[in-house]
């Protein structure tokens, strides 16, 4: 996994200044169109529903208003339609061709989420993600591993993802970043943090007791603070104030495997 | 008919009546309650861990203890509340509604009950057993193995071997359903005829069929993982972890295709049944047609059919690519479509109308807007890039609530709706409207909130402080709603003293047979033949029956001339025996005469029991312990001795004089049961193949073979299994041939012919495999078995399964050899016929395994 160029270079470092369209923002823009019109068609359809409900409301009266109008059932009959059919069609054809325009629009959004940003993706910073019960090691190019992830700002930052005990999920809410963690196979997922700042990892598959806790830190670092940093990685070990969350096999009390 | 004689079974006031009963209704009220019960139990696990979150830092049950209740609490609502209301309805209406007297199989759909009842005490049982199971309702591999489970881990088995009862619960059912739909439709009644609720239901158990069997598969193997030692959800096999190489790469997956492709079905099967309520109280209440009823059902048939090609929209983030991804996009939108439809249908049905709110009403119209909402929630996650930040969060767990607990809250209204059809009393309306009032604002208040606090996590009782006000509002929430059932089960228990008694029919506009007959209907539900052969229902009395039959034997199909008038087993695949065709005169005759149709028998429940205390010492076996061993024997026994008894005893269920059979008029009702068994069982065995192949293909196609695999597992055992298969399935077709020829000898020797060579195929079986399980090689230094690898895993449980068919097989073919000893099926060779469908099917599926396992 180990590419030696990475360890020199500061300089080639293809950084985008974020030029590259983060997941978080896609992800925002859909999401603000389909709350829009989910809220606007959910509004429509809850009151064209409650309007009819309304509207033929039977007064108590002993006639029917509507009697010269349409056939009421009778006990026994056998069961067929009532009249009215084709604004069933009219209101359908009205709500898959939102539905179907919808999904239609975010698929090239999903292709563009699929592939990853083009050319900066090619020199993405490559990070191995492996997930156990119940925290994340982190594994970098030259080897280095370590439970918090420390990328830097403005850079494509790809994640091979997998498991090393049970079915895991891994996500970074706030940079939109998730995939599952399967064991005995990697899923990958791309993102960019266009912010410094500290964000959380959380685990979205149930994995044992220790589930709700299986939280880490995603630091995202100036450019030039993430090259110091990582020069210093040696390569091989988890750096000293790195301390291993990992839970001890034998641990059967909190849902370990026993020994 | 009289009322002195309730068809050999006790008054409803006896508790006898109940262990006895088969008739539909009585079963159908069973199922009510029970599922009631089943609500309030899985209705307290979810207020528990509501209450924990109330706060973002409490813990009141401990880390495991939530986990088991977020895990049982959506277990229980799924399997054991939802579909089982829902059948409680369909067990007491499809009969009335499409104008039969009860189910093709009375004695099964008793056993159906037992078997979920009893699942269900199986699965309360797990929670004193340690710790019950805790890795969520969808089970996720490798988190459902022993190996991750804390303890002992009983109580995780005794869930699984539950949901393996329940699951033969529910294929009981379906083809009980099926063959009834199928067989006995009032005359005149064309399957697009029926009433919309039974039409629901009948496309219901068409998905439950196959649905099921492949749950079942996924759960046999869970359960042979948990019991026998198979490794197929284990994806490291020597126990150490592992990020690559793993020894089996597709476990986790595996369970993930298996299980959801039970499971996507499984959402239209819970919300079908309720869809046929909300049109059923729609058309009622709003005194119309259902408008657009032809293109509702073409809706609903679509959705059945593309139900089984959406299931991997929720496993997007698995790495499968994106052409797959897209096709199951495009599926997934599909599918959405038709439900456009009905829910327009179902508001245009209310214009013009004279909408009454009723207590029924409400429920339905309140389904109906919640549904809207969980349907436009859902074309969210239909949009993939959403759909992979919603993973895992509340946004999910709101939508499906606002899906699912809609459907519950139609078959809440169903539950008013046809009170007063099944208690013969109407409800307090008042305190129904007030229940509806305080049920919709508690449901409102616990799910809608979840949407807003969407980025929690699921399953977690840890989130952000600035989530804690919606938390919060969704726990009174919950607490709310849980307080709206107690207002029901008041005025539900209190008016069945207090209520007005009602006649046949207490709302205008209801047009369906439930309606025209006294409330509660008599046991023989109808006061004469019902029939739409003019157009509306009417009863015909004995005499136009006799007449009618006799002119149009088109219609009475099915002319068999006589038979001996004796029993009708309904025991599927083990009480493959004779089977009466009542012919119309028989029928005509019968009436108050000795002939009647039987109502009690107490099998079904001994069965259930025995099968309940078998698989609770299955669930400790592994442990070596003294006492879960004999109660798995004592279970075993019972459970056998149990069936043999409702073999042998007689039971009578006579089919119908005048039916609407289409397209199954010349498919005698036994012979339409066995077909649709088989087919549940294909997908069963179809399931088993396919996990094979996938795991294989994880693993590496031909690297398979060379390193799983020892040079001893030759193909020799296997070829000559096929010939003694393929030999004994052409035995079976001689001894029909004997039967029809009244060749006793002929008959009797190819039957023991039959069984010598399954027994043969056996012991072959038998000396190979102890011959793989003791190899010593350089690979394989202790044995090739059960656990050594994924190889062996698939290899002994695959045509274990199989093997396992074939001792049924001998044991039915054991039990008509002393039967045609005595005589029988001379001249009537349709028992061998249904005994012969089922054999050869085995005999196929070896065709298939012989391949895959010993040349491939």
């Amino acid at each position: 996994m180990a590419e030696p160029m990475v360890v020199y270079t500061a300089a080639v470092f293809p950084l985008h200044g974020g030029d590259v369209r983060a997941p978080s923002a896609v992800f925002d823009q859909i999401f603000e169109v389909f709350l829009l019109l989910g809220t606007a068609v959910g509004v429509v359809v809850v009151a064209y529903t409650m309007y009819h409900a309304l509207k033929y409301r039977d007064d108590g009266g002993g006639t029917d208003p509507y009697a010269d109008k349409v056939e009421r059932p009778q006990m026994g009959e056998m069961p067929t339609g009532g009249s009215g059919g084709r604004k069933v069609f009219y209101s359908f054809s009205i709500s898959a061709i939102i539905v179907v325009s919808l999904i239609a629009w975010t698929y090239s959004q999903l292709l563009y989420i699929e592939e990853g940003p083009d050319p900066a993706q090619e020199e993405a910073l490559e990070i191995d993600v492996e997930g156990y019960r119940f925290g994340w090691d982190f594994i970098y190019p030259n080897g280095h591993t370590t439970n918090t992830l420390y990328v830097p700002q403005d850079r494509v930052v790809r994640l091979q993802v997998t498991a090393t005990d049970v079915f895991h999920n891994f996500g970074i809410p706030e940079l939109r970043v998730k995939t599952d963690a399967v064991p005995g196979q990697y899923t990958s997922a791309w993102f960019t943090a266009n912010e410094t700042g500290t964000y959380a990892a959380k685990c979205y598959e149930l994995c044992g007791s220790g589930h709700s806790l299986m939280t880490t830190d995603v630091v995202v670092m100036p450019q030039d603070e993430y090259e110091e940093w990582y020069a210093e990685t040696n390569g091989t070990a988890a750096s000293g104030n790195e301390t291993d969350k990992r839970i001890a096999p034998e641990a059967t009390a909190l849902g370990g495997v026993p020994a | 008919m009289s009322q002195e004689h309730e068809h050999g079974l006790p008054p409803k006031s006896s508790v006898s009546r109940w262990f006895l009963t088969t008739n539909h209704k009585d079963i159908g009220v069973l199922y009510l309650i029970t599922a009631l019960f089943f609500l309030v139990f899985g209705g307290v696990l979810a207020l528990l861990f509501r209450l924990e979150l109330i706060s973002p830092g409490a813990d009141l049950l401990g880390s495991m203890g939530y986990n088991q209740a977020v895990s049982t609490h959506g277990l229980l609502m799924v399997f054991w509340f939802i579909s089982p209301f829902a059948f409680g309805f369909a067990n007491y209406l499809v009969p009335l509604q499409i104008g039969a007297d009860d189910l093709a199989f009375p004695r099964l759909n008793a056993l159906s009950y037992w078997l979920y009842l009893f699942s269900g005490i199986l699965m309360g049982v797990s929670f004193f057993q340690g710790t019950t199971f805790a890795g969520g309702w969808t089970m996720y591999a490798p988190l459902n193995t022993p190996a991750y489970i804390p303890g002992e881990g009983l109580g995780a088995t005794s869930v699984v071997l539950a949901l393996i009862m329940f699951t033969a619960a529910v294929t009981l059912g379906s083809v009980n359903f099926l063959t009834t739909m199928y067989r006995m439709r009032a005359e005149g009644l064309r399957m697009r005829d029926i009433p919309i609720f039974s039409l629901s239901i009948n496309l219901t158990v068409w998905m439950m069929l196959f649905a099921f069997a492949a749950l079942l598969a996924a759960l046999m193997i869970l359960a042979s993982d948990h019991i026998l030692g198979t490794t197929y959800f284990q994806y490291s096999i020597d126990g150490t972890t592992m990020a690559t190489d793993a020894d089996n790469p597709g476990a986790s997956l595996l369970w993930a295709h298996l299980f959801w492709f039970f499971g996507h079905p499984e959402v239209y099967i819970v919300f079908f049944p309720a869809l046929g309520v909300m049109a059923e109280c729609f058309q009622t209440f709003t005194g119309r047609r259902l408008v657009g009823r032809k293109w509702f059902i073409i809706s609903m048939v679509l959705v059945a059919l593309q139900s089984f090609v959406v299931w991997m929209h929720h496993m997007f983030l698995t790495g499968i690519n994106l052409p797959i991804k897209t096709i199951f996009m495009a599926t997934t939108i599909g599918i959405s479509l038709p439900f456009d439809l009905m829910v327009f249908s179902l508001i245009y049905t209310m214009a013009k109308g004279r909408v009454r709110f009723t207590t029924p009403f409400l429920f339905s119209l309140g389904a109906l807007i919640l549904f809207i909402i969980g349907g436009i929630t859902g074309v969210f996650l239909g949009a993939i890039v959403l759909d992979y930040q919603f993973r895992g969060t509340y946004w999910v767990v709101a939508h499906f609530h606002y899906v699912m607990v809609a459907g519950a809250t139609a078959l809440f209204g169903g539950l008013y709706y046809w009170y007063p059809k099944i208690t013969g009393k109407m409800y307090n309306e008042t305190l129904g409207k007030i229940q509806f009032g305080v049920y919709f604002l508690g449901f409102n208040l616990l799910y809608f909130p979840m949407f807003i606090a969407w980025e929690t996590p699921r399953r977690v009782f840890v989130y952000p402080d600035g989530l804690q006000i919606w938390h919060s509002m969704a726990t009174v929430g919950g607490f709310i709603l849980g307080a709206s059932f107690l207002l029901m089960f008041y005025n539900l228990f209190v008016s069945l003293w207090r209520g007005e008694d009602v006649g046949p029919n207490p709302w205008e506009y209801a047009t369906s047979a439930e309606w025209a007959v006294s409330s509660p209907p008599s046991l023989e539900n109808f006061p004469g033949v019902p029939s739409y052969a003019t157009g509306k229902l009417e009863f015909l009395d004995d005499e136009t029956v006799a007449e009618r039959t006799e002119r149009t034997p088109g219609a009475a199909a099915h002319g068999h001339a006589a038979t001996d008038g004796g029993t009708a087993t309904d025991g599927g695949a083990v009480t493959a025996r004779t089977a009466v065709t009542a012919t119309a005169m028989e029928t005509a005759h019968e009436v108050g005469g000795e002939d009647h149709a039987s109502h009690a028998s107490f099998w079904p429940f001994l069965v259930s029991l025995g099968g309940f205390i078998a698989f609770l010492g299955l669930s400790g076996v592994r442990t070596g312990s003294v006492f879960y061993l004999s109660i798995a024997a004592v279970g075993s026994l019972t459970m056998f001795g149990s069936l043999v008894g409702m073999t042998r005893e007689p039971f009578h269920a006579p089919e119908m004089a005048i039916a609407e059979r289409w397209p199954f008029s010349e498919v005698e009702k036994m012979k339409l049961g066995m077909w649709t068994f088989l087919a549940s069982d294909i997908v069963l065995f179809g399931a088993f193949i396919g996990s094979y192949a996938f795991v294989r293909v994880a693993y590496g196609w031909t690297a398979w073979h060379h390193d799983l695999i020892p040079a001893e597992h030759v193909t020799m055992p296997g070829l000559i299994n096929t010939y003694l298969l393929l030999t004994s399935s052409f035995l079976v077709v001689l001894a029909m041939v004997a039967a029809e020829r009244e060749s006793k000898r002929g008959t009797v020797a190819a039957l023991v012919g039959t069984f010598a060579l399954g027994v043969g195929f056996l012991i072959n079986k038998g000396i190979e495999w102890n011959h793989l399980f003791h190899i010593s090689t350089e690979t394989f230094p202790n044995g090739w078995n059960l656990s050594t690898n994924i190889a062996s895993s698939t290899f002994y449980l695959t045509t274990g399964l199989h093997g396992a068919h074939v001792i049924i097989g001998l044991i039915i073919c054991a039990y008509m050899t002393v039967r045609a000893w005595n005589g029988a099926y001379q001249g009537d060779d349709r028992a061998i016929e249904y005994f012969g469908l089922y054999w050869h099917f085995v005999d196929i599926v070896w065709l298939f395994l012989f391949p895959l396992f010993y040349i491939l």
